[in-house]
């Protein structure tokens, strides 16, 4: 691995390259808004009022005849054939385990309020709402369950045929080890705990907007924001028996994802109206109620977890039983429940441990993935305990942590395959340190009604899901005669400057600048496959991808430089754009000299000089990372201040500062807004979603962020990284919540148990323990 | 399809004038976006309540969401597109980029208007002045440290040069 003062692009603070970077301040950047095409339709969705309940009868007719009108379907126009949102085939690696599918385009049962009954296409937005209005639906309203309790209970209707007692999935943790009842029984101590978490709402800016167009040869073109095109296109080609090879999956800017998009919504809806209308395209855009009411959540669960130590804080047994709140759909609840249990059980070392997982459908909106998936519901809860037992053992939570944290070598949290690099143990010593802990948590706290409180958590999370998935990449370059290359490649559109950290990676290796990489990508057609953006697996699955690519084209370099100087490639490197000889670097030549001699020989030696590689990751590098809070609660309004956020990640050798720093503060300002403010609120009378705008839905703004934010990077290379790298963008946010949760404790002595902790439970809580 | 009733009114969008025919219904936002083919400025949450939709008119920020197009005729409109100047960029998009304030850039033409309006209105301003000006437009991505960073970098380099606008 090389020295970072040997690199030249790696590890530098550099602006996104300018193809990344300029669209977006000009006002250039064609989002998925904003596709326009020639003969353009507007589609619109009908949606069911009622959150379960039979249609008995649904009449078109006077819709189709309103002029303007150009296609009105129902579930009697699509495909009999169930897919499921999040994905058939993933490629499960572990489990084998696919998703069972449990939904059609449009349905005949409506299983929660928002549930796609029919749609139209029409030449303009008015006119389509209009058809809407027109469409006659006789519902038979059934009783309806919103929550877990209330769909386990044995008369709860039910809502899938194929799910008794409305469990959709039934899961044991797949890494039971030891003999957990006997540990519990020697351990020392023994804590339990019961937490909810939150429905979290990805909330991202740009409205979900498809459009889609089936072409006179019968292909079907989709613009889509969809994380994992590949998966998309997959699922879009079996719901309408098509070849993938018919299917296009094209990616313009997107305007924020945050896993919500690993999710298809309105993809099939729009092209089964395209395909009424061949040849001119249909653009379905969500109103951001829409959005809020009928994308999928973060999937919420209700998780106990048991942990048991000796005396000395040797964690010896652990226990996680978890409750999954999935919506009407599995959708992406079907993993991000079961996924909680790796996470919680995987983080520290533990002998003796086992745990189970229930996902259970609701007449609910489909829960589904959002950063972090899992490991955020697992860390609200296993981080809250490992403070509760540090105080019954009398040990400090930064030493308890400290002392049953993984080291390399050790199976990682995804099942057994070994740790390459965990600095998790720098991570939380130096973050300590920052905030000032040893001092501050000795200190007696202060009285009157303003109490400051210190907490902190600790994680560790994934750099792609393997061996939980199968994570496969793929990257071609091409050099062009100007020296500069096409790094083709498609790893979604995430807005985390992706495509500049791949560039700094190509450009390392081939010795020119990240600017002369040109980023072509946004087409499943024109790129090699790419699982997608999920798992923090960008930098580290891609980016192995590209690093190989690049190797290979670096080689074909120096072999024709080296016919060009007449000495063995193997006396040749290249820096700066320059290929010299390593004896006497000033003999060489430049890279447009010998890329334009390729391509323009007039010697018929012609060859366009490329690279190209697969990277199937077979290797655990997770990231890991510290987090510190101080938190001012104001005891008479009950109200929660962030004063101080200091993050420490180990996210291996750190590619681009400034695009990972900015990773870390979006992290803080959802991980602050999941523990104080967003919540996901269901009418329980009606089954609508009452949060169902920025109103009524608050995220973070600049005021209510803290004014001390402190991101340190430990920035030690992992052995299979690309340069030494690792995944970062979930880890920003995971273990903010329970931070949070746990300042809240030392400041006021209570714990809320369902997330947000708002204003209201502080002061519920407060005045419980007071009578108490 | 109804057939509906327009006026034509006079838009003065980035300095030049646009003659359009509307409906009295229409946003300014919907005229920007659909007749003028400006789709800088983006829509979301469609209440006032995100500020993604802001432009300026007459140099102060409005949300062209909430805006009838027939109610600003004849005023200066000032788009995302008309931050640039003859190819330069203004310097809080070239100090937006260097600092990373850019993460999905949905936001992101909102958040330069109104940072424009800001420094238009006050040159020097302190932190907390920042924050409080820029409360009103939402982003998701960024939690808005590197933003803020960002304007207040922009204002010292602008009252620097005496320019507003970034070197070629």
């Amino acid at each position: 691995m090389q020295r970072s003062e040997e690199l030249r692009w790696v590890g530098k603070y550099i602006p996104p390259l300018k193809m990344e970077g300029i669209p977006k301040v000009t006002g250039a950047a064609k989002y998925t808004i904003d596709v326009k095409l020639p003969g353009m339709l507007i589609g619109k969705v009908l949606r069911s009022p009622y959150p379960h309940a039979k249609i008995k009868r649904i009449d078109t007719s006077k819709a189709e005849k309103l002029p303007g009108v150009k296609a009105v379907i129902t579930f009697k126009d699509i495909p009999k054939v169930k897919y499921t949102s999040s994905f058939r085939d993933l490629p499960m690696a572990t489990s084998r385990r696919l998703q069972p599918p449990d939904q059609y385009v449009l349905t005949d049962k409506a299983r929660y309020v928002g549930d796609p009954v029919a749609a139209v296409s029409a030449v303009d937005a008015e006119t389509a709402e209009e058809a809407l209005k027109l469409i006659e639906v006789e519902y038979e309203p059934l009783p309806a369950v919103f929550t877990i309790d209330d769909a386990l209970k044995p008369d709860a209707p039910q809502i899938h045929d194929h799910a008794k007692g409305n469990i959709a999935a039934q899961v044991k943790y797949p890494f039971a080890a030891g003999d957990v009842e006997k540990a519990f029984q020697e351990a020392d101590v023994v804590v339990e705990d019961t937490f909810m978490t939150l429905r979290q709402v990805g909330a991202h800016l740009e409205p979900q907007c498809v459009t889609a167009l089936v072409e006179p040869t019968g292909k079907v073109k989709i613009w889509s924001p969809n994380q994992l095109p590949f998966p998309c296109r997959r699922e879009i080609a079996k719901i309408f028996g098509l070849p993938e090879s018919m299917v296009e999956i094209i990616t313009p800017f997107v305007g924020g994802s945050f896993g919500t998009r690993l999710s298809m919504y309105n993809e099939p809806i729009a092209v089964a109206l395209a395909m009424k209308t061949p040849g001119r395209p249909v653009k379905i855009e969500y109103t951001k109620e829409e959005d809020f009411s009928n994308l999928e959540t973060r999937t919420a669960s209700r998780i106990t977890v048991k942990m048991g130590f000796k005396k000395d804080g040797t964690l010896i047994a652990m226990q996680m039983k978890v409750l999954t709140w999935a919506g009407a759909y599995a959708a992406r609840a079907y993993l991000a429940g079961p996924i909680a249990l790796m996470w919680g059980m995987g983080h520290y070392r533990c002998p003796n441990r086992d745990g189970e997982c229930t996902v259970v459908y609701t007449n609910t909106t489909p829960a589904g993935a959002m950063r972090g998936y899992g490991n955020v519901a697992a860390s609200c809860a296993v981080e809250q305990v490992m403070d509760e037992a540090a105080e019954k053992l009398g040990i400090d939570p930064v030493e308890l942590r400290l002392k049953n944290l993984k080291r390399p070598g050790d199976d990682s949290n995804l099942g057994p395959c070994p740790i390459e690099s965990t600095y998790e143990d720098e991570c939380i010593k130096i973050g300590a340190e920052r905030i000032g802990w040893w001092e501050k948590r000795k200190l007696k706290k202060a009285e009157g009604p303003r109490r400051r409180g210190l907490g902190m958590a600790a994680m560790m999370h994934c750099s792609g899901a393997w061996p939980l998935l199968i994570e496969h990449s793929n990257a071609i370059i091409k050099f062009n005669e100007d020296g500069t290359v096409n790094l083709i490649i498609n790893p979604a559109f995430p807005g985390t400057h992706i495509w500049t950290t791949l560039a700094q990676i190509a450009a390392e290796e081939l010795g020119i600048k990240p600017e002369d990489v040109r980023i072509v990508t946004g087409s499943t057609d024109v790129a090699m496959f790419d699982l997608g953006s999920h798992a923090s697996r960008s930098t580290y699955v891609t980016g192995n991808a590209v690093l190989e690519a690049a190797r290979e084209a670096k080689w074909q370099l120096l072999e024709r430089a080296a016919k060009m100087l007449g000495v063995t490639p193997e006396e040749l490197d290249v820096k700066d754009s320059r290929v010299f000889l390593k004896a006497d670097p000033s003999k060489g030549l430049t890279v447009e000299e010998v890329a334009r001699n390729t391509i323009w020989n007039l010697e018929g030696e012609a060859q366009n000089i490329s690279g190209k590689a697969s990277w199937s990751s077979k290797y655990c590098s997770p990231p890991t990372a510290a987090y510190f809070v101080e938190v001012e609660v104001d005891t008479e309004t009950g109200e929660v201040k962030v004063l101080k956020v200091v993050v420490v990640v180990d996210c291996g050798r750190v590619i681009n500062p400034n695009a990972v720093e900015g990773q870390i503060h979006g992290g803080i300002a959802q991980g602050i807004g999941y523990a104080l403010c967003e919540d996901f609120v269901i009418n329980q009378k009606t089954g609508a979603v009452e949060s169902n705008n920025y109103n009524l839905y608050r995220i973070p703004t600049t005021v209510d962020m803290p004014k001390d934010i402190e991101v340190i990077f430990i920035n030690k290379p992992d052995p299979k990284g690309p340069f030494g790298a690792k995944g970062v963008g979930e880890p920003a946010l995971v273990g903010i919540p329970a931070a949070i949760a746990n300042a809240i404790y030392d400041a006021v002595g209570i714990r809320i148990k369902d997330f947000p902790i708002t204003p209201e439970k502080i002061l519920k809580a407060l005045k419980e323990k007071q009578s108490a | 399809m109804k057939k509906r009733e327009k006026t034509r009114i006079r838009l003065i969008v980035n300095g030049e004038p646009y003659e359009v025919e509307v409906e009295p219904h229409k946003t300014l936002l919907e005229v920007l976006r659909d007749d003028l083919n400006l789709t800088g400025t983006k829509g979301s949450c469609g209440v006032g309540e995100c500020g993604t939709c802001t432009v300026l008119v007459d140099g102060k920020p409005m949300l062209s969401c909430l805006t009838l197009a027939i109610t600003v005729r004849d005023r200066n409109i000032t788009t995302i597109e008309g931050l640039a100047k003859d190819s330069k960029l203004h310097i809080l998009q070239k100090i937006f980029l260097e600092k990373g304030a850019v993460q999905c850039g949905f936001c992101t033409p909102s958040m330069l208007l109104t940072a424009k309006a800001l420094l238009d209105e006050n040159p020097n301003p302190t932190r907390q002045e920042v924050i409080d000006y820029l409360s009103g437009v939402l982003c998701r991505c960024t939690g808005y440290v590197k933003i803020v960073d960002a304007v207040l970098a922009a204002a010292e380099e602008i009252r620097r040069r005496g320019s507003e606008y970034a070197e070629e």
